[in-house]
């Protein structure tokens, strides 16, 4: 895969772009944030008829056969416009195991319904502090799950979970349908995430891995998921920067305009370095995938997407001054969508050590 | 293999070819003089091979290939630690100004030639005490004398102009209008009576930079390279001229391989260094921020290949990597702990953390200091406003000291 952009994939990232600008706002996206378990339904049925969730999917079962280049350009629009429900990701990552990991009968039950939207796809892997547990407390037993897996994006809305569970002992990697499976739904700073607990009493569930394979697939997933995820973050900080300058370009102060004083236009000027470094790291993990050194290179999109994220947040708000904290205004929202992305698919520190392992495994 | 790898892996095999007689192995412990000579050598080498002038017109001895042959000649060079540095500068900027604004086609294709092949080099006269970053402000007088010129001044952080038989000069000609419209570009013979050269010892304890001082120095009309009073726009396009060239993720400082190789050699409260946390962190981030720069660099060349114009994102190389360099190799320094205090004054900062550490400050400045980069990015590439200037438009003489 190329670093450049052909003209298709550039038409895609535009119509992108004008669908989601015509159908998000910020004030349906906060009026979100007082709700729970909930996501913008006008979001996702806007993903469905454009064949977002079809994207990266095979032809085979309803799928459009592209990759994860195209569905990090939509990623990165959907950041831009902080797009009201994470199933774009989770679905996707729900998929690939399924695709990867399953029986034929597992794929045809569920890789169509994924692909038209149909069903909703979701990972639950993390437990706490641990994005993937060598041995989760959730078990697997003669073909049931028992347990919980708490704070699973898309959980309270997602028919499907791939869960990374315990087999007397062994981490194992299962499949299931969630249909009476009890969500708990509670408070979150980002509620359209639709955040939940997955409680699973004799759930039935299909298994896809197990032992070191187990894991090796939950990293896997877990790394697709995150170079979506990282284009998610880069364009939810250009966004920022974009509202960072036309605000420092307009707002005046002392007689000129506020983007004048170095301290801001620096501070400016540095959000950019940020945005084209995660950007680059996005499209080269994201066209690395299926290559060796494909983990190395999303863990290096993740960590620098979420650095410019946060760091955007941050310094935008800073930027607008008092306006940049208001409910109306609503940076928050990126303040908050910032922060959930940086947990959501393994945090800054679990990115980290996978870096630093791949890396120094590589030179002994 | 495309055209253009095929042209790297040739060029490779012949730096493989004469890396015994010039690379970074044989130069260890040689003096400026001898690393001089030694590069004399390399470019008469090179111009034979055919890797001199690579982007230039055979008129004047180059190949007449593209940038992109060029940046890919100088990415493989670069590993090799050919002893070129002396000739950068000089067939970086100079000597292409002189190829295009030079009227005397002759002197210039004479002159052109010899660089190429070492024999004679030049050296770039424009920043001065007065004007660094702020190039327009530079004071050196040039004033009209008969049929020709006088100039009078001093130029400061000039590369090897103790090496240099010609250089490049802007030079004030008229103080009476706003600062960028009073300037002129010539070229100067630097064995002139009236040039004094003084190296300056920078902190590395290097003698690589100079003030030079001009005292009634005379020089023909004919040296003229601009309109009286054009001369700020040849000196703009002197600097766009470097536009395409290699980078280094590394900011010129060690591999991060190597950071990593010190981390698994060093301990920090007996237990190896890598598996602490604080290290950890630094690796992987650096590692994200190069690979990013990397990326970067490696779609500016896909789209040069294109056809295509690389974007602005290009500019950010200099300013983060070198910045980077800097912290990371004082963390190198910290974890070698009081082993750290040996000190090497002819190391190379690609490979000894402390060379790496007492030169970064010269590469955040030189070329374009950190504050400048965020400046043009600010201005150029995101449209917000240029600082508060209180010398524009105001004649020369006039701006308040």
């Amino acid at each position: 895969m190329s670093l450049l952009y052909d003209e298709g994939q550039l038409a895609i990232a535009a119509e992108t772009r004008k669908v989601l600008e015509a159908r998000v706002n910020t004030k349906e996206m906060l009026a979100l944030l007082e709700q729970q378990g909930l996501f913008h339904a006008p979001f996702w049925e806007t993903a469905k008829q454009q064949g977002w969730t079809a994207l990266a999917l095979p032809e085979a079962y309803g799928g459009l056969d592209l990759t994860l280049v195209e569905l990090g350009l939509i990623a990165l629009q959907t950041g831009r416009t902080l797009a009201g429900a994470p199933f774009l990701t989770t679905s996707y990552g729900a998929a690939r195991a399924v695709l990867d990991h399953g029986s034929e009968a597992l794929k045809d039950a569920w890789l169509p319904r994924l692909a038209s939207g149909e069903a909703i796809g979701a990972i639950a892997f993390a437990e706490g502090q641990e994005p993937v547990p060598a041995l989760p407390t959730v078990t697997y037993a003669h073909g049931l799950l028992n347990g919980i897996k708490p704070s699973v994006s898309g959980g309270s809305q997602a028919h499907l979970a791939i869960v990374l569970a315990s087999e007397a002992g062994t981490p194992v990697l299962v499949a299931a349908d969630l249909t009476g499976a009890e969500r708990q739904v509670f408070h979150t700073f980002d509620n359209s995430r639709c955040t939940a607990n997955l409680v699973f009493q004799n759930t039935s569930a299909t298994l896809l891995a197990s032992g070191d394979a187990a894991l090796q697939a939950a990293l896997h997933v877990l790394a697709l998921q995150s170079v979506v995820t990282a284009h998610e973050q880069t364009g939810g900080a250009e966004a920022l920067i974009e509202q960072a300058r036309d605000y420092a370009n307009t707002r005046r102060a002392f007689g000129q305009p506020i983007g004048a004083f170095q301290s801001v236009k620096h501070r400016i000027a540095e959000l950019y370095g940020l945005v084209e470094l995660a950007r680059a790291n996005a499209l080269q993990a994201a066209a690395s995938e299926g290559q060796p050194g494909f983990l190395k290179v999303a863990a290096a999109a993740r960590i620098q997407a979420t650095e410019a994220y946060d760091t955007a947040a941050r310094d935008c708000v800073q930027v607008h001054g008092g306006i940049g904290v208001t409910w109306e205004g609503g940076l928050h929202l990126h303040m908050r969508r910032s922060r959930t992305l940086a947990v959501e698919q393994g945090n800054l520190l679990f990115w980290e050590d996978v870096l630093v392992d791949q890396l120094t495994g590589e030179m002994a | 293999m495309s055209d253009i790898e095929a042209y790297s892996e040739r060029a490779r095999e012949w730096l493989q070819s004469v890396a015994g007689e010039f690379g970074g192995a044989v130069r260890k412990g040689l003096s400026d003089a001898e690393n001089l000579a030694l590069g004399r050598r390399y470019l008469k080498a090179r111009f034979d091979a055919g890797y001199a002038g690579i982007n230039w017109s055979p008129e004047f001895g180059g190949q007449g290939l593209t940038h992109i042959e060029k940046v890919a000649f100088e990415a493989e060079e670069m590993k090799f630690s050919m002893p070129s540095g002396f000739f950068g500068i000089s067939l970086g900027m100079p000597v292409p100004i002189l190829m295009k604004y030079c009227e005397d086609k002759a002197f210039a294709k004479e002159r052109v030639l010899k660089a190429l092949q070492g024999e004679e080099i030049w050296c770039q006269l424009f920043s001065e005490p007065a004007g660094g970053s702020d190039l327009a402000g530079l004071r050196l007088r040039a004033e009209q004398d008969g049929n020709g010129w006088k100039l009078n001044g001093q130029k400061l952080w000039t590369s090897f102009a103790q090496y240099s038989d010609y250089g490049v000069i802007v030079a004030r000609t008229d103080p009476t209008v706003a600062k960028h419209k009073g300037l002129t570009y010539f070229w100067v013979d630097m064995k002139s009576p009236g040039v004094e050269v003084r190296p300056v010892k920078l902190a590395a304890g290097d003698h690589m930079v100079n003030e030079v001082f001009f005292d009634d120095v005379r020089i023909d009309d004919s040296n003229r390279l601009s309109p009286v009073g054009g001369g700020f726009s040849v000196a703009m396009a002197t600097l766009m001229i470097e536009r395409y060239t290699a980078t280094d993720s590394a900011g010129f400082g060690p591999h991060l391989d190597l950071f990593i190789s010190l981390a698994k050699e060093t301990k920090i409260g007996g237990k190896p260094a890598i598996e602490d946390g604080r290290i950890r962190q630094q690796i992987a981030r650096n590692y994200a921020m190069r690979n990013g720069l990397d990326a970067i660099t490696a779609r500016a060349m896909l789209m040069m290949r294109a056809g295509m114009e690389p974007g602005p994102e290009g500019s950010l190389n200099k300013l983060v990597s070198v910045r980077s360099r800097q912290k990371l190799s004082e963390l190198a320094i910290d974890l070698q702990g009081t082993d750290a205090l040996h000190y090497d004054d002819q190391a190379s900062s690609k490979d000894d953390w402390q060379a790496s550490w007492i030169g970064a400050p010269t590469g955040r400045i030189a070329g374009g200091a950190d504050e400048m980069l965020l400046n043009t990015i600010a201005e150029r590439i995101l449209g917000l406003p240029q600082d508060h200037r209180p010398d524009k438009g105001v004649p020369f003489n006039q701006i308040p000291a």
